[in-house]
């Protein structure tokens, strides 16, 4: 009898529950929304969220991008009446990446959060898109390179929405661009091997690396190792000897340098050129080779004390990040000027646009304004316009950067 | 499926004679490797039934261990020392650590579970791997630290150092002092290992342990003992492999010991775990496996390479090459 | 009773470390049974134990249901839904393991597979959108019957190779959806290391789940029916084979209980059951990833079902909430510096506290902060000024950080950055050697332990919150195999001779 009862209980519970899931309609939206519009006091409360990787395989990078962030983070609370604070969110990049979306929900519904830098990775701003819009954020990337991101091309839909995107860092397009022209122009060779990392970076990358060299007629090899292999014995085995140079935008500097050195050390000379992600003098310092890499200026002096605060580490990867958590923190201040001491995150969002970083603000070596409507081949709203764009080092012989474009 | 063979053979073709010979020393370096890892694996199995997964993670601490002599001794590039003092330093100091530390992982973390049911000390041992991972990426900064082994002892103007000084070519490939200096320790490692078992009195209280440990220990052998010092001698030699790891390829960071901990691990099962030749035959036909994967199929297709071999073992010759047949009791 | 009698019989020397021989596992279960009704929630424990097992799940129903009501969106989803999502997987993974008995390692691959198997068939990938109730089933089906291909190994497989086998599943089925990518009909099958995106959210009769609030209720709904699934599972014939099964299986099988097929069988509902949350996870997401499906969410699910215990349906429900609700709080997002930092230290005062003589717990606490002031005072005096000059990470109130500034010493960061190492090894070595020392010594020694504990936390883990998350989480592992194995309300086990 009690059985039954039992049952019937059950029963009246597992068809309440349905009701309520059918009967909750898309009503819920509003609550989002309203957080979007929602006023907020410039006082000590405002914060910028900054979501990335800072656990998981690629903490090392999540690691750079903080650092810098904290510089900023000092420098703009040490220069300025509007303090900010930053709210750490841990997106465990290519270890969980729910976890993303957890970071996307936290700052959606924390009403101090005014801005967001971050996510590090691009599938991750895809993932998160349609949370930030709905909590009127609009993350700034420092490290997000695919092109779709802020571009739209016939067959591929533009990932983000218009005005909820932006990013401080070229896209892939850009840098892809400027190292194939750099190869096919300025170094004039036509034996090229690409390896990626099999990372959505480095794939994006080597595509359209060498997507571009087979438009002006030479075929690159292509080849992957996994990030976490450091034995490149066997893949060099697989380089052919007449190979002039090969391509490899990784982001582990140690790696691409031992890549190098054993390729070297196996009599196989060609030239190695990687990415910004191995853009990191005191660790990849093979003679000879190329980086693609900001245009920094190292004479600037938040350069230098942050190089010598990390033991002669520029940590190149993380600059962006700086650049975003200044161009956040500087239309947070605008919206509050605005507002007379209140602001809503709506606000912020629109003055993003009218942020402009002269080249030392910025740190990366050019002026920065966001484009708010397609540019060029690859640039779309939300890219920074202007004279944005990828340098290339040479590395001589006692291991310092030279830039030679 | 038909342009992935063709890949191959076409890689097999371009290769050529020379290639095969670069794959084939690659593969024995790797695999000697793999073998002193497997080595740990097999012999903690053997003694008491247990996967340790956090073997894996002793090697990373023995390459971290290396690192950390070298940069007291002033870093690859102004050694105080003399190389070869400085490398027997690196490898004495790692090797003691990870024993160190194997001890202790039995003795806080494994010998509370003796006696429960199996599935605790995996559980215990899969929650100390996290741990000294997660230790090392929080005290590295996930940083990633090389030996710099190109540098490493360089006199002069000349490009590479010692290590990579080649001492002999076979076709125009070049074997280099490295290669040499590990596969020639792993040699040396795995005698000593060997005759350690089968010749003293130490090692025949070893195998009666793993033999019934309940019997051994009526028969007054300290089987306490003898557990501790099955760790401390596993341990040893993955923190030996740790040291030729960063002399030969350089790289020492917080998730090295995953993946090689795995590839060892299948070495070992391979080999037929609980058999002390199988982990060294094991670990040798990984590396030639790894090796001739990369250099002939690709190099994302190497693990499913490896993977395949590993279920190919399991369902037609669970007990591995050399393993012996296990006899359930009721 | 023992108590009663003037001259105790001492027991023999290693009695902690045996297993109970010859006690039969319904004797154990009582006295643990007697125990908890003694204890300080008896009268709850008694109410609970004499409830009918419906009006159990109708309270869970009845809470859980109501949560969405005071929880804004952003905490639903991590505390709320999150949760739902570990408990019902902890229950496929509980049929496996604590039914049959089988450790699978590779679990998170059926979780993955599912979600791509959703991916593919409701998506722009392959331009297939199937209807919600259709791609459900059929994903459901297609998992189980990957289980079932892997579960025809298991013949062969005992024990240990059948954890193995399992592991290397999951770590082929990570290269194969990252790395290998087949290129099928014009595209990789899988999108490699971007994976799947945009994802048909799921649909039933015209309404579509795509707020946080409709994906609870549904997930909630999912975890309902599977939880009355195995009950009544449970409860079965074939549920007793599968206890039989795990206590022993030769001898299960000398009584002429299927044991291969049993097995099978449960390792097809568990996969199948994961193959349905990850359809579910990749329509809340969205988007699928590799990146989903790592060793890291495999040890989170074997976490949430060792603590919950092993065997028992309730279990994972209790695991996965405080497991989920404690790891996401900790998570550097949720920005609650300050109460971490009393959590902390908080914690160490009740670890003090709960020392059986009262005075030894007084002498630990007095002891630990002189000790402290003591070394603080020494280092001050002695060392340069550096040595002190660090600040204590997002001080809450500036009188507690200054506080605490002065009693731990925390070094100037750049300068002594060696100091972190140090430390933490420290604290490691002084903890093992609490670990082997007894009596009185014990209580000397966790003085300086005690004091350590703060040093690292104050220089090393709370500035790194989310590391800190997960070592916790390995030494959680460690902790609860070694001192609780049976978790929180799984039932003791007796190793029957």
């Amino acid at each position: 009898m009690l059985k039954k009862i039992g049952l019937v209980a059950v029963l009246a519970a597992l068809i309440s529950v349905v009701v309520a899931t059918t009967a909750w309609g898309s009503a819920k939206a509003p609550r989002a929304a309203a957080a979007a519009t929602a006023s907020v006091k410039c006082g000590k409360r405002v914060s910028i969220g900054v979501a990335y990787p800072a656990t998981g395989g690629v903490a090392f990078l999540g690691a750079l991008q903080f650092d810098w962030a904290k510089t900023a983070l000092s420098r703009w609370n040490g220069s300025h009446k509007l303090k900010i604070k930053l709210v750490q969110g841990d997106t465990q990049l290519t270890t969980n990446a729910a976890a993303n979306l957890a970071v996307a929900h936290s700052f959606a519904s924390n009403g101090k959060v005014l801005a967001v830098t971050g996510p590090a990775g691009s599938q991750e701003v895809q993932d998160s898109a349609g949370v930030y819009k709905g909590a009127g954020l609009a993350p700034v990337s420092g490290s997000a390179t695919r092109i779709f991101l802020t571009r739209s091309k016939p067959g591929n839909t533009r990932e983000t929405a218009k005005g909820f995107f932006y990013r401080t860092v070229p896209n892939d397009g850009q840098q892809g661009d400027a190292v194939a022209n750099y190869i096919h122009k300025n170094l004039n060779k036509k034996r090229i091997y690409i390896i990626d990392d099999e990372e959505a970076y480095s794939q994006g990358l080597a595509d359209q690396v060498q997507q571009d060299l087979k438009n002006v007629g030479i075929n690159a090899s292509r080849n992957h190792v996994a990030q976490n292999v450091s034995d490149f014995s066997s893949l060099i085995a697989a380089i052919p000897s007449n190979t002039q140079l090969v391509y490899i935008p990784w982001q582990q500097a140690a790696e691409a340098q031992t890549f190098a050195s054993q390729l070297h050390a196996n009599g196989k000379n060609a030239i190695v050129m990687g990415s910004d992600g191995i853009d990191a003098p005191g660790q990849f310092k093979t003679p000879g080779s190329y980086v693609s890499g900001f245009p920094v200026d190292a004479t600037n002096p938040v350069y230098k004390s942050f190089t010598k605060a990390h033991k002669g580490q520029p940590e190149a990867f993380g600059l962006p990040t700086y650049t975003s958590i200044w161009a956040n923190a500087t239309a947070i201040k605008m919206a509050c000027k605005a507002g007379h001491g209140k602001t809503t995150r709506s606000a912020v969002r629109k003055d993003l646009l009218k942020v402009k970083l002269n080249a030392s603000q910025s740190l990366l070596g050019f002026p920065v304004q966001f484009l708010n409507k397609n540019k060029s081949t690859f640039q779309g709203p939300g890219d920074m316009g202007g004279t944005a764009d990828f340098a290339i080092y040479k590395i001589s012989k006692n291991g310092t950067y030279t830039r030679v474009k | 499926m038909h342009p992935l063979l063709f890949s191959v053979v076409d890689n097999i073709r371009s290769l050529g004679w020379g290639g095969a010979f670069q794959l084939l020393r690659n593969g024995l370096v790797l695999g000697s490797l793999y073998a002193l890892i497997a080595l740990g694996y097999t012999m903690i199995y053997g003694i008491l039934k247990l996967l340790n997964f956090a073997h894996g993670d002793v090697y990373m601490v023995g390459a971290f261990l290396g690192y950390g002599i070298l940069t007291r001794l002033n870093g690859p590039l102004n050694l105080a020392i003399g190389i070869v003092p400085a490398i027997a330093l690196m490898f004495a100091v790692a090797m003691a650590g990870s024993g160190v530390l194997g001890v202790a992982i039995e003795r806080f973390a494994y010998r509370p579970l003796r006696n429960a049911p199996r599935i605790a000390p995996l559980i215990t041992a899969i929650g100390v791997s996290f741990f000294l991972e997660n230790s090392v990426q929080l005290l590295t900064n996930g940083f990633q630290y090389t030996y710099d082994p190109f540098e490493l002892g360089k006199t002069g103007n000349e490009e590479l150092g010692p290590l990579y000084h080649t001492v002999f070519s076979v076709a125009g490939n070049p074997v280099t002092t490295v290669q040499l200096l590990v596969v020639g320790s792993a040699l040396f490692l795995m005698t000593a290992l060997v005759l350690l078992v089968s010749r003293t009195r130490f090692g025949k209280s070893m195998r009666a342990t793993a033999y019934d440990r309940e019997a051994a220990s009526m028969m007054g052998i300290d089987t306490d003992r003898v557990i501790a010092m099955t760790f401390f001698i596993a341990s040893m030699l993955a923190g030996a492999a740790g040291v030729m790891f960063g002399l030969y390829l350089g790289v020492t960071y917080y998730f090295m010991g995953f993946l090689a901990g795995l590839k060892a691990f299948t070495a070992a099962v391979i080999g037929g775990i609980g058999s002390i030749p199988g982990a060294m035959l094991g670990g040798l036909i990984i590396g030639l496996v790894e090796s001739f994967a990369i250099g002939y199929v690709g190099g994302q297709w190497s693990d499913i390479v490896i993977f395949g071999l590993f279920i190919l073992f399991m369902l037609f010759r669970p007990r591995g090459l050399l393993g012996s047949r296990a006899i359930q009791k009721v | 009773m023992s108590d009663q009698s003037n001259t105790p019989v001492p027991e023999p020397p290693d009695a902690e470390a045996q297993t109970r021989i010859g006690v039969d596992s319904w004797v154990a279960e009582s006295e643990d049974r007697q125990a908890r009704k003694r204890g300080f929630f008896g009268p709850a424990a008694r109410g609970w134990d004499a409830s009918p097992d419906p009006v159990k799940l109708f309270l869970f129903i009845a809470v859980a249901g109501t949560i969405p009501f005071w929880m804004n969106e952003g905490d639903l989803f991590v505390y709320g839904l999150f949760t739902v999502l570990y408990a019902t997987l902890g229950l496929g993974l509980n049929v496996v393991v604590g039914f049959a008995g089988l450790l699978d390692l590779g679990y998170v691959a059926y979780f993955g597979i599912g979600a791509y198997g959703y991916a593919l068939v409701s998506s722009d990938h392959y331009g297939i959108h199937w209807p919600t109730l259709a791609s459900l089933p059929a994903v459901m089906v297609f998992t189980g019957l990957i289980g079932l291909g892997l579960g025809l190994t298991s013949r062969r497989l005992v024990g240990d190779y059948f954890a193995i086998v399992t592991l290397f599943f999951l770590q082929a089925f990570l290269v194969f959806t990252n790395t290998a990518n087949p290129v099928i009909h014009g595209i990789g099958l899988t999108g490699g290391s971007s994976g799947i995106g945009n994802l048909d959210p799921l649909e039933f009769f015209g309404y579509s789940l795509t707020s946080v609030k409709q994906q609870y209720y549904f997930f909630l709904l999912v975890l309902v029916l599977a939880t009355a699934g195995l009950y009544f599972a449970n409860r079965s014939r074939t549920g007793r084979a599968w206890r039989a099964l795990r206590e022993d299986p030769l001898a299960a099988e000398v009584m002429s209980i299927p044991v291969n097929r049993l097995k099978r069988l449960a390792i097809v509902m568990g996969a199948a059951l994961a193959g349905l949350c990850g359809a579910i996870f990749a329509a809340i997401q969205t988007a699928v990833t590799s990146s989903n499906f790592t060793l890291n969410v495999l040890i989170f699910i074997f976490a949430v079902v060792i603590l919950g215990g092993i065997g028992s349906i309730a279990g994972p429900i209790l695991g996965a909430i405080v497991i989920n609700v404690s790891f996401q709080f900790l998570q550097p997002q949720n920005d609650h510096p300050s109460i971490k930092r009393w959590l902390f230290y908080g914690a160490i005062v009740l670890f003090i506290a709960l020392m059986k003589p009262w005075y030894r717990a007084v002498v630990v606490l007095v002891g630990t902060v002189a000790f402290g002031l003591a070394v603080h005072a020494i280092v001050s005096a002695t060392a340069a000024a550096s040595w002190t000059a660090g600040t204590v990470t997002d001080a809450g109130s500036g009188s507690a950080g200054k506080a605490i500034a002065d009693w731990v010493v925390i070094p100037n960061q750049t300068l002594h950055g060696g100091f972190a190492t140090y430390a933490y090894i420290g604290l490691v070595v002084l903890v093992c050697v609490v670990r082997s020392v007894t009596g009185w010594w014990r209580t000397v020694v966790l003085i300086p332990t005690l004091y350590m504990a703060a040093v690292v936390w104050e220089n090393v883990l709370a500035p790194n919150p989310a590391v800190t998350a997960e070592i916790l989480f390995g030494v959680l592992l460690i902790v609860i195999m070694t001192v609780r194995p049976q978790g929180l309300i799984g039932t003791a086990r007796v190793e029957i001779i």
